[in-house]
């Protein structure tokens, strides 16, 4: 027996082809969405990953340093260096701010951290480290900025001296190192008219200007323009000891909270992307109703376009489950077109987005299960009209 | 036995109550095999009633039809002799449409072929067949061809040739020259003859064409739901 659904294909394909060029753009924009929720988990990881460290230590009762705000002092880190199980113990800064560079800005996450200690880029893709104590920095690709360039962080300026790859935010701002001191100034630097206006307000306050106690004011003033403080400290775990049990001696006699690496992939990705990813799942759950409903609609168009055929097949003796394979294999058909010109459209407009795209197979497996299903079930509808024509209308016009 | 078609008092009723319509009432039909007679009438006379019950498409109210020496439906033996309708459609009937209503999507050997195909014969016999039918009237040089790239005479010839497909003891023309020209419709009546005396076919032709009317040796005449038998003119064909 001929396939009439593969003949009806090949018959009017441009049609085919066109409509399910049009599906297959759904499609990829909804493999798009899932590879962006699987883009921000993997960034996340990644982010863990090239941080080099076992256990973050942040301020009590936050869950910091990228979920929350967590400042502790910066010195702390010398007592964790004395703790058992701990190989190595580095401060570090988080700020999200905007990176300027000639007239554009590019909305960076600058990341304060001390050469060689955890906390630093993994690896670099162009360049050196950085080898001065002041105004260099690695930027991440996805910044834009390139080797030599120089960029303007708070009052200061930087010389990007190497460029790295996958470090970004768990926002999927991309990275820039600094040292430390610089990150510490540039976090809490504030500008020539705050801090004289500050002065003047230290000054005029009896308790802090006493007339009996000379070089009070000048003291009180100094602290006021140090920061000593970090967002976290990033503890390497020495050989034989467990991540969980260092962590835990630190919460105890600390008073800090100390998360593994577990801990902080559940607090990034349950937590910090949680609202994303049921904002996805909303737009991946439309996607899929919208597509059912195209593909129902155009099978249906094509079965009342095709109803005196079918009368004709009928009359003339074709079973029923013959047409109704004929409409579920051009339903299937289409789906199949659509899921390759989705699969392609995806994997090719996805280096094109500002965060990155983590398009899985397994994922595409599942979609293309779903296209399937979800064609199935439209064909439903077109099909209940082909059984229902009556194939006397075949007859006397 | 009656081979070809014999109808003994078939009527067709449709409604109930005061809103009945009697579409056929006792019609009477006797077609040799081989034989080609018309069936003329007015609208709304019965025709298509008529072929629809001889199609089995539509159950008659009372009667008896015969086609190739089977009973097949007996009002008085509880109607339809076999429950698959569609299977008697498709081997036993051969039908011709108004339009020719060729799958567009199948070319000219396979719209013929798929009724031995949809009977469970080969693919490679069902396609044999179909080139002998479309040799035979004269269309095999366009066997490859799809519908929509033949004439209407070449569109109707291919819906002969499907009609013929499962060598069929009757065939049921619904006005199969309403679209064509005079010169074309006559040689659609010339191949039916030639057809129905090559296969042994009985072939009832419904038509409104005064062109045609002139070639059938018998006439049956349908008004009101009744019929009456006549002598055509039997004109031959040029």
């Amino acid at each position: 027996m001929i396939s009439l659904a593969g003949r009806d294909i090949l018959h009017s394909w441009g049609k085919f082809v066109l409509t399910g060029v049009g599906l297959g753009l759904l499609i990829g924009a909804t493999l798009t969405m899932a590879g962006v929720y699987r883009g921000m988990v993997d960034d996340a990881r990644v982010l863990l990953t090239n941080s080099g460290a076992d256990i973050w230590v942040v301020q009590k009762d936050t869950q910091g340093p990228y979920a929350e705000s967590s400042s502790i002092r910066d010195d702390v880190y010398r007592g964790l260096l004395g703790m058992p199980g701990v190989a190595q113990a580095a401060n570090v800064t988080y700020l999200t701010m905007q990176v300027r560079h000639g007239a554009r800005e590019s909305r960076s996450m600058v990341v304060g951290f001390e050469p060689g200690q955890p906390g630093e880029p993994g690896y670099l893709v162009a360049g050196r480290r950085l080898l001065r104590g002041h105004f260099e920095a690695i930027a991440d690709v996805k910044t834009g900025f390139k080797l030599g360039e120089r960029i303007r962080i708070r009052r200061h300026e930087y010389q990007v001296v190497g460029l790295t790859r996958r470090m970004v935010s768990s926002g999927g701002d991309p990275m820039v190192f600094i040292p430390l001191k610089d990150a510490q100034e540039a976090q809490f630097l504030k500008d020539n008219d705050a801090i004289v206006a500050d002065r003047a307000r230290t000054a005029a306050n009896p308790a802090l200007n006493r007339p009996g106690v000379p070089g009070l004011l000048d003291a009180v003033t100094a602290s006021q323009t140090i920061n000593h403080s970090v967002n976290a400290v990033l503890v390497k775990v020495g050989a034989g000891d467990t991540a969980e049990s260092v962590a835990r001696e630190i919460r105890r006699w600390k008073h800090l909270q100390a998360y593994t690496r577990e801990q902080m992939e559940e607090i990034l990705i349950a937590k910090l992307i949680a609202t994303s990813a049921r904002q996805i799942g909303m737009f991946l759950a439309i996607l899929t109703v919208v597509s059912a409903a195209i593909v129902a609609f155009i099978i249906y168009t094509m079965t009342l376009g095709k109803i005196r055929e079918i009368a004709v097949l009928k009359l003339i003796g074709t079973r029923n489950r013959t047409i109704a394979g004929m409409i579920l294999q051009q339903a299937l058909g289409l789906g199949l077109i659509g899921f390759i010109v989705g699969k392609i459209s995806a994997t090719l407009w996805a280096p094109a987005f500002p965060k990155y795209v983590l398009l899985e197979t397994a994922d595409a497996m599942r979609a293309l299960v779903v296209v399937m299903v979800v064609c199935a079930l439209a064909s439903t509808l077109a099909i209940r009209a082909a059984l229902k024509v009556d194939p006397a209308t075949a007859i006397g016009g | 036995m009656d081979d070809g078609i014999h109808i003994e008092g078939l009527s067709k009723r449709y409604g109930e109550g005061d809103t009945a319509v009697d579409a056929l009432k006792e019609v009477n039909m006797r077609i040799a095999p081989g034989e080609v007679v018309g069936l003329v009438g007015p609208s709304g006379s019965g025709k298509t009633t008529l072929l629809k019950c001889l199609g089995a498409v539509i159950e008659p109210t009372r009667g008896r039809m015969t086609l190739g020496g089977e009973v097949i439906y007996d009002s008085a033996q509880g109607g339809w002799k076999t429950p698959d309708l569609r299977a008697l459609r498709r081997d036993r009937i051969g039908f011709i449409f108004q339009a020719p209503y060729l799958i567009p999507f199948l070319d000219v050997t396979d719209n013929v072929a798929l009724l031995p195909m949809l009977a469970g014969r080969a693919n490679a016999d069902s396609r044999t067949r179909a080139l002998d039918l479309l040799q035979a009237l004269d269309v095999a040089h366009r066997a490859r061809a799809r519908p929509s790239e033949l004439s209407g005479g070449e569109q109707q010839r291919v819906s002969i040739a499907r009609a013929l497909a499962n060598q069929p003891p009757v065939i049921l023309a619904d006005e199969p020259t309403a679209p064509l020209d005079s010169e074309r419709a006559l040689a659609v009546v010339r191949i039916l003859n030639q057809m129905a005396s090559q296969y042994q076919t009985a072939i009832i032709v419904v038509t409104h064409d005064e062109k045609i009317i002139p070639t059938f040796k018998r006439i049956y005449h349908i008004r009101d739901g009744r019929t009456v038998e006549e002598a055509g003119e039997g004109r031959d064909i040029p």
